[in-house]
């Protein structure tokens, strides 16, 4: 943009950044590692309300895409085609562009630079949930198009063995595929109670799509109403407006919530801290049997040395091992069987806490996972 | 003292705060004076500027750049082609699943 200086690295990201979700405090950490490395860059993201379209912070330069495109594939598309303009300026001097998904592999290829491709998730298996039209020949086309970009990077990084599988099925060699699991900072024993928070309370972090489970959280939590003085906290990432349905699911069950919308991400810590237990109610969906994910949430809770109740699910259990409670997804009365005995035996759930909170490595692994990557891709 | 207006941070995004020394002639903004960029404007403006002339012509310039642009800016954008309107249309905004449910907009493409 200003241009009087080469950027020799880019990150960018179809993403809101920041923003309240765990995918932006993957991008902090990942792009700090590329930054600090080339000492600057050009990060390319989305913008949004209260999001400047241009920032210089240091030697990093911060530009969002602000065009409003109604249609979801125009809008890639010209994500595309203005992260494309972007990088012009740079064609000499980029050595290594590192990004989340094709629309920003396209431009990005383009430059002659490396590509580090990290795949946190796979267009192709997630457009249907929030697209039902989409056809199966449109899939096909954008399954191509992944493939594609997948192919020609030098490196491929996933955060779970689930997801690396639907990569190498993409056609990527096994051995370019590199594993990086998520990381959670440690969270400090002495984090003060938020003032909001009720007495006793169960925590659900995370975005409210259907994939999620929420609302077999909410049928699980109703068969708790015998429990004194418990509330269920649900601390979405997203803005109110999203979790309408769900809030009226939980008045006409009579229950015991308390709701809070896009907490900053520093404030979520202590809320994880002083929950009794954190639930990770994930559905056995395609999208998290066959992509995966790696629930920022989860590590979070383990890092606050809060048990989880989750849905056994191979993502779920290569990231808790046995350091949780495994429940059968969809199966409320299953889940709430297993909250209360978490509650009822308070020592368990310490335990198990304790023994999470060991478990988790912090984000400086996951930089340095990330480091190795960058040296190999760089190196011929 | 005014403060300056500028949005700093990189993951926490908060405003400058430090005391202003002139307003941005583009939007009106208070600047100090590490945010005081080439004309005497304010960062964000300068840098519109600085690429599109003016920022109210960003827009149409996009899009026409890219109409023309096919193989000049960067080959893969054949890609797009393949898509016709019968792929795009089931990516129209009515055509979203309960909004409701709808993650935050723009970024619903991959969440993890
Ligand atoms: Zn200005
Ligand atoms: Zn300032």
């Amino acid at each position: 943009m200003t241009g009087h200086r080469g950027h020799r690295a880019a990150y960018i990201a179809f993403d809101r950044f920041p923003s309240a979700k765990g995918s932006a405090v993957h991008i902090r950490h990942m792009a700090a590692e590329l930054f600090e490395r080339y000492r600057g860059g050009l990060l390319c993201v989305l913008g949004g309300p209260d999001l400047p379209a241009y920032q210089r912070e240091g030697d990093v330069e911060i530009v969002r895409f602000t065009e409003v495109v109604p249609n979801l594939l125009d809008r890639a598309q010209a994500f595309s085609a203005w992260v494309a303009e972007q990088l012009a300026p740079y064609h000499d001097t980029l050595e290594l562009c590192h990004v989340r998904d094709p629309w920003s592999a396209l431009p990005a290829l383009g430059t002659g630079a490396r590509l580090v491709y990290e795949a946190n998730g796979l267009p192709s298996i997630e457009l249907p949930y929030a697209w039902p039209h989409v056809a199966p020949t449109t899939l096909d086309k954008v399954r191509e198009l992944e493939g594609h970009c997948l192919t020609a990077a030098g490196a491929v990084v996933v955060p779970s063995y689930v997801i690396k599988e639907a990569v190498t099925a993409r056609g990527v060699e096994p051995d370019r595929v590199v594993l990086i699991p998520n990381g959670a900072d440690p969270v400090p024993a002495d984090l003060p109670r938020p003032a909001a928070a009720p007495g006793r309370y169960l925590i659900y972090v995370g975005a409210v799509q259907p994939w999620q489970g929420v609302d077999v959280l909410l049928r699980a939590f109703a068969r708790l109403a015998d429990l004194p003085d418990l509330t269920l906290v649900i601390c979405s990432s997203v803005a109110p407006s999203r979790t309408r349905r769900l809030r009226g699911l939980a008045e006409r069950l009579d229950l015991r919530t308390h709701w809070e919308h896009m907490l900053p991400h520093d404030e979520v810590a202590a809320w994880l801290t002083h929950a009794e237990l954190s639930v990770a109610p994930l559905t056995a969906t395609p999208r998290n049997l066959e992509q995966g994910c790696s629930p920022i949430k989860v590590w979070e809770s383990m890092a606050a040395g809060t048990a989880v109740v989750a849905s056994d699910l191979p993502v779920i259990r290569e990231v808790l091992g046995d350091c949780g409670r495994l429940v059968p997804p969809d199966r409320p009365a299953e889940l709430a069987r297993a909250i209360r005995v978490l509650l009822e035996y308070p020592d368990l759930g310490r335990e198990l806490g304790e023994r999470s909170r060991g478990r988790v490595r912090g984000w400086q692994h996951a930089r340095d996972q990330l480091s190795g990557v960058y040296d190999r891709v760089t190196a011929h | 003292m005014t403060p300056c207006a500028v949005t700093t941070g990189f993951f926490t995004l908060g405003k400058c705060g430090q005391m202003a020394v002139a307003g941005c002639p583009g939007c009106g903004r208070a600047l100090c004076a590490d945010h005081i960029a080439e004309g005497g404007l304010c960062p964000e403006c300068a840098a519109s500027r600085n690429q599109f002339g003016h920022p109210a012509s960003a827009a149409a310039y996009r899009r026409r750049r890219y109409r023309h642009s096919s193989s000049s800016a960067y080959q893969d954008t054949l890609w797009y082609t393949s898509f016709d309107a019968f792929d795009r249309a089931a990516f129209d905004p009515h055509a979203g699943a309960d909004q409701d449910y709808l993650d935050d907009g723009d970024d619903a493409l991959v969440d993890s």
